[in-house]
């Protein structure tokens, strides 16, 4: 029979304290919707459960210098955020994808980064947007980028007695357009079969590509940078065809690794990267071009 | 005729006003005292003898009150053909093959007890794919039969032929020719309701099941010869249905699982609760029936059909239920959709070692109209000949004769096909091959009953109490439909009273005359016309009374009037007016003479008759009743499935317009327009609504929905990966209601509880050729399908 | 099996509950209280047919780890309605324009349109069709529920 302790802390440190005590016999839980689905699926459950739910000074989305998000954000927070809107819209994006009105209340962005599944629908756009991960645990704080935080299917470098705490994103990623896009059959509910987050800098006139970030999920067991097709479009003017030819780097095993699961085969994966990218990068070129405008720049 | 009060009107769901305030009471909700909650372990493999079950650490577990395997039960065989026990113990044979279950008082210790199980299982060769099946070598599924007779093939000994005319005459007086293939797979009914029951035996052993069946009496039917052959033979078995949480054909058989919870009260002596996780609704639940189609069609210079040759193979799975009898439906738009002359077909049904299947909205009519309209659109091109015209020309009409002997009465055929084509802009769209097109399918359906049974009956009870109060023993049942309302309206309309003065009682066989069952879209025809006879009876009871009755309470009235008031002078009426009943008629719960509807003194209220003629203290009271029992003038069908076993039929086209995205091959559909004949519409919002819910489900079925079996097992059990369209996926329909009336139907009524899926996948195939070129015949049109065959890779072209 | 005692407000009732730590909100709803309006349609938070309010905000209630109710003011279908019975607009909407058939998804839905209703009460149909993407319903093709969460948007204007 299922049986755990829950714990309801709250403050970090309380936490932090509780997860020294009882080590791997612990799991994090915040907003639940992947450990109580688990634990329904697998008919297992950890001996106890930290919930990080009473930590609301982790809930805020602010702009000083950098972007910094709390990782106990909900998912439905960022959708209403007229600032992510604006200036980080690849993030939110993904973030308004996310499932239903119902999972976005509670989900947290911090806990569906933990998670780390493959097909996270978060992970893209803040890779596209070199977010930074700030991790606290006993030995203090430290910070790991989230391009190396995912080590694989479900896995990432936080150490068990590491609470994620805090997403920074630079103040430059405000001068880039992003766009985010979730391909699936349905337009809700739904994990994305392929993600594509671009994200780019364009000159002052609008004409040529001065940075570039692409990211793709459910392309690789952890999500990935299409390093090589940003660095062909940097430096490049804005027309379809450079476009469409980042789009058929991204796609090649050059960039990713796509497979085929029961959701989906490669073939169609490596298709709709070569399809999306070329899309997704218009988007964010359409709205670098906005965002640029509404600073009076 | 056409100054109905309520019928045609679009009267709100007011009655059924606890489905908003979570007052309504589903079998989840359902509690007995002293119930307990019951388990079922499904088989690990596909195919396995069983050697060994161990229960005896289930048994041990506190809180278990009864484990039960095939070995503690006798062999009495259940299904369409009698093909299986309800727990197995010498093999599996699929899946989903249930091999034990646990009685508990919770869910959550019957499913521990249900993992303490052990079953050593010996593998067996397996078999997947019904064409491998038929082979001689092929691994049996089944043994024995039935009779205990060997068994030597897996294809099943079923009658699926049809022949009607001359196939070689007809391609002889064929111009053009096309041989096309289509396919359709297994998807579920996704009931929002899950599947369940409370079985519960009384101390003499009779039994109260409350379920969720469609088909009361046939399943009532079905339990009793079950209690017969474990040995309780002559005991009562009631059926009755709380609030159901949707159907779409799931609940038309008696399924494995409510024989289990039966069993389940009889050892434990207690009520059972048997209810299905999503999981298992996705696993277990047997789904709609797949099939493989090759069909050849013809016609002349002029565009008329000339013959129709369609042969299926389906893949039956493990054991029978009401899937392997859909080809008796498959024949219907074979042989009568559209006038064709020379007709053949055959269906081959195959055991395998996948999941077998049941009912689903349309029963076998969406599958063969797939093949069916598809291939006409094939035709077509092939004669040069528009797909609207072409259908035109072969149109059903009113007075045809098709070679199922179907008798077109009302026939809405042409209007729907031409409010298609003009709503489409179907002149200007076509033919274009960019990227969008427009394509369209028709239906023929049963609308006036199914004599699937050889009573095809309907019965309704009536009483009128001395308040006004009508009840309702109404002999179907409600899924969500409507038909409270819509059976409300009719009653109404039929015996002057209002709406609100109905009491309706469903799905209660205690309660109940006898009904074939709400299935083959029959309730509104079936009851409306019940009611229509009932209401003439009691009707003429009231107005008996009535002729009896006003005379005296008026003169009375008078006379204390006069006691009152001596100056008051009693008027000199004309009582002959209301003294002979066949003067009378009642409206808007008032009795009034026919001739003179709006005389001064000559109006009252039925109920104040009814307390009048009740209470009259002479020994000669009376109570108003009256019932019907009504059995459509229809035929069973004969050997050669001919036969008009329907009243009436409903016609109906759909027509779609898409944008195909050529780079990812998704389907977007921009319009569809869903034009149905019935006749009448009784309530048009709730019509709507039957129109809107079954082109969302057809579109699934269309372009998204699939059960995914690999070896047997199901493997996308959930809502994430079954794809059930959600309210973002837009679909914009534009209903089109044809009425024509009908002689047969309750106010000129027909049926549309099935129609409005049957032609939407076929017409959205039709709609993909149009905009890019490319026929996929296999469903669901997957993106992946088109951009393959776009890129001129897919096979199933 | 650890129980926990839990207050927090249910419908406007200031109430207390006892049950094991491992409930959801969905269970202690449908056993402790007997609401049985939210429903286990799935159980892992894919269909809504359990969706009940939590200060507002629309959640799967069968997700929803019963420990973290303590405070919170919970609403379900039960407390829509007026305390004397009358209907809120959007329930006499859905029976008005048929956004109810089987009724099985109605509860979620209903607490979904309210959750939506009260952030945003002037919505668009596609902020309509946001708002109760995460309820299934498979009998009416969700046109007459988003025509009668339009209807009662208009009423309470």
């Amino acid at each position: 029979m299922i049986d755990y302790d829950y714990l309801t802390p709250r403050s970090l440190k309380e936490v932090l304290s509780l997860l020294k005590e009882y080590g791997p016999r612990a799991t994090l839980i915040a907003g639940g919707t992947d450990v109580m689905v688990k634990i329904r699926n697998t008919r297992k459950a950890p001996e106890v459960l930290i919930s990080l739910r009473g930590l609301q000074d982790l809930r805020y989305i602010r702009k000083n210098g950098g972007y910094h998000i709390g990782a106990l954000t909900t998912h439905r927070m960022i959708e209403q955020s007229q600032l992510v809107m604006e200036e980080l819209p690849a993030l939110h994006d993904g973030a308004s994808e996310v499932g239903s009105v119902q999972i976005r209340n509670v989900a947290t962005l911090g806990g569906n980064i933990c998670n780390a599944a493959p097909s996270a629908d978060t992970s893209g756009p803040l890779l596209a947007l070199d977010a930074t991960v700030v991790l606290e645990g006993p030995e203090g704080r430290r910070t790991v980028p989230v391009m190396d935080f995912f080590t694989g299917t479900y896995m990432t470098v936080r150490k068990p007695e590491e609470v994620l705490i805090e997403f920074e994103i630079s103040e430059d990623m405000g001068n880039f357009g992003s766009a985010y896009w979730k391909h699936s059959r349905r337009k809700a509910m739904e994990l994305p079969l392929l993600g594509v987050a671009v994200a780019l800098k364009l000159s002052e006139d609008k004409k040529e590509i001065l940075d570039a970030k692409i990211a793709l999920t459910v392309a690789a067991p952890t999500p990935v940078r299409a390093t090589l097709a940003e660095d062909f479009l940097k430096g490049k003017p804005m027309t379809d065809e450079i476009f469409k030819e980042a789009g058929r780097i991204a796609s090649s095993p050059d960039c990713c690794t796509p497979r085929t699961s029961l959701r989906c085969e490669a073939w169609y994966r490596e298709d709709m990267i070569r399809v999306l990218v070329p899309r997704m990068a218009a988007k964010a070129a359409e709205r670098a071009g906005k965002s640029r405008q509404r600073r009076g720049r | 005729m056409s100054d109905y009060l309520y019928v045609g009107k679009d009267i709100p769901r007011t009655i059924e006003t606890d489905k908003v305030t979570g007052r309504a009471v589903y079998i989840d909700d359902l509690k007995r005292p002293g119930m307990l909650y019951g388990k079922i372990l499904y088989s690990t493999r596909a195919h396995a003898g069983i050697k060994h079950i161990d229960t005896s650490r289930a048994k041990e577990l506190p809180g278990v009150r009864g484990v039960l395997t095939g070995y503690d039960l006798p062999d009495v065989r259940v299904g369409f053909l009698k093909d299986q026990v309800i727990l197995k113990k010498d093999k599996v044979r699929q899946f989903r093959d249930e091999v034990a279950a646990v009685a508990a008082i919770s869910p959550e210790i019957a499913e521990e007890a249900l993992h303490l199980i052990k079953v050593e299982y010996e593998d067996l060769p397996a078999v997947f794919d019904p064409t491998e099946a038929m082979k001689e070598d092929a691994p049996l599924v089944h043994e024995i039969d039935a009779g205990g007779r060997p068994v030597r093939t897996n294809i099943l000994p079923l009658p699926w032929k049809f022949m009607a005319g001359d196939i070689e005459e007809g391609r002889h007086n064929s111009a053009y020719i096309v041989t096309d293939q289509a396919s359709t797979t297994w998807v579920n009914q996704c009931c929002m309701g899950t599947s369940g029951c409370i079985a519960e035996f009384d101390d003499n052993n009779n039994l109260t099941l409350y379920n969720q069946t469609n088909v009361i009496f046939g399943g009532k039917q079905r339990i009793t010869e079950y209690l017969s052959g474990i040995g309780l033979g002559g005991k009562k078995v009631r059926i009755i249905n709380p609030i159901v949480g949707g159907s779409f054909g799931t609940k038309l058989d008696t399924d494995i699982y409510e024989f289990i919870c039966i069993q389940l009260a009889l050892k434990t002596r207690k009520p059972v609760k048997i209810h299905f996780t999503r999981e298992e609704e996705f696993r277990a639940l047997p789904p709609r029936q797949p099939a493989r189609f090759t069909i050849e069609q013809g016609c002349d210079k002029e565009g008329r059909l000339t013959f129709r040759k369609v042969e299926a193979i389906l893949d039956n799975g493990a054991y029978t239920s009401w899937g392997v009898t859909t080809p008796s439906i498959m024949m219907n738009p074979v042989s009568s959709l559209y006038r064709v002359p020379n007709v053949s077909f055959k269906a081959t049904c195959v055991y395998t070692n996948n999941i077998y299947c049941q009912a689903m909205r349309g029963y076998g009519n969406p599958q063969a109209t797939f093949a069916v309209e598809t291939s006409m659109d094939s035709l077509a091109e092939k004669a040069g000949l528009d797909p609207a015209e072409f259908r035109l020309i072969n149109r059903n009409q009113p007075g045809d004769v098709t070679p199922m002997r179907f008798k077109i009465t009302s026939c809405g055929m042409e209007e729907c096909i031409k409010s298609v084509r003009d709503k489409l802009d179907w002149k200007e769209k076509r033919g274009k091959r960019n990227g969008r097109g427009v394509g369209m399918a028709s239906l023929i359906h049963v609308a006036g009953g199914a004599r699937v049974y050889k009573s095809d009956g309907h019965g309704m009870m009536i009483k009128v109490d001395e308040a006004g109060i009508v009840d309702v023993f109404e002999s179907g049942t409600d899924q969500g439909q409507g038909s409270p309302t819509v059976i409300s309206q009719m009653v109404a309309e039929a015996l002057g009273v209002r709406p609100e003065d109905i009491n309706l009682t469903f799905g209660d066989t205690a309660l109940a005359l006898w009904d074939a069952g709400t299935h083959a879209s029959r309730h509104t025809f079936m009851a409306g016309n019940a009611a229509i006879l009932a209401c003439e009876k009691v009707k003429k009871q009231i107005l008996e009374m009535a002729a009896e009755q006003m005379p005296k309470l008026i003169k009375g009235g008078f006379k204390r009037k006069k006691r009152r008031d001596p100056d008051f002078e009693e008027p000199d009426l004309d009582y002959a007016l209301i003294s002979d009943p066949a003067n009378l008629d009642i409206r808007d719960r008032k009795i009034f003479p026919k001739n003179e509807p709006k005389h001064p003194y000559f109006t009252m209220e039925v109920s104040q008759v009814l307390r009048a003629g009740l209470h009259v203290g002479t020994g000669k009271s009376k109570v108003v009743v009256g019932e019907a029992f009504y059995d459509p003038p229809t035929e069973m069908l004969d050997r050669e499935f001919k036969g008009n076993f329907s009243c009436t039929y409903a016609f109906g086209t759909t027509g779609v317009e898409v944008e195909v995205d050529k780079e990812t091959g998704e389907v977007k559909i921009l319009k569809l327009i869903a034009a149905h004949d019935v006749g009448k519409a009784i309530n048009p919002t709730l019509l709507m609504g039957q129109i809107y819910g079954a082109a969302y489900t057809g579109v699934g079925y269309g372009l998204s929905e699939e059960i995914k079996l690999k070896n047997g097992r199901v493997m996308n059990g959930n809502f994430r990966d079954y794809k059930m369209l959600t309210a973002r996926d837009i679909i914009p329909v534009e209903p089109v209601v044809v009425e024509p009336g009908d002689d047969d139907g309750p106010f000129g009524a027909k049926g549309v509880g099935e129609p409005g899926l049957v032609p939407t996948a076929p017409a959205i195939a039709n709609a993909v050729y149009d905009a890019i070129g490319i026929r996929i015949r296999d469903l669901p049109i997957t993106p992946e399908k088109v951009l393959a065959a776009l890129k001129g890779e897919d096979p199933v072209c | 099996m650890k129980k926990i005692s839990l207050s927090f407000t249910l419908n406007g009732d200031a109430v207390t509950a006892e049950v094991p730590v491992t409930w959801n909100l969905l269970k202690t709803l449908r056993e402790t209280f007997e609401l049985t309006g939210a429903k286990e349609g799935c159980g892992v938070g894919e269909c809504g047919a359990c969706t009940v309010l939590v200060d507002g905000d629309a959640v799967n209630a069968c997700l929803f780890p019963i420990p973290e109710i303590a405070g919170k003011s919970v609403t379900t279908i039960e407390g829509l309605a007026a305390g004397d019975g009358t209907l809120h607009p959007l329930q006499k909407s859905f029976l008005e324009n048929n956004g109810v058939q089987c009724g099985f998804c109605t509860s979620g839905m209903l607490m979904s349109a309210k959750a939506l209703l009260d952030q945003n009460p002037d919505p668009t149909e596609e902020e309509i069709r946001t708002g109760i993407a995460g309820n299934f319903c498979r009998c009416t093709g969700y046109v007459q529920i988003v025509e009668a969460v339009q209807t009662a948007a208009k009423v309470e204007k």
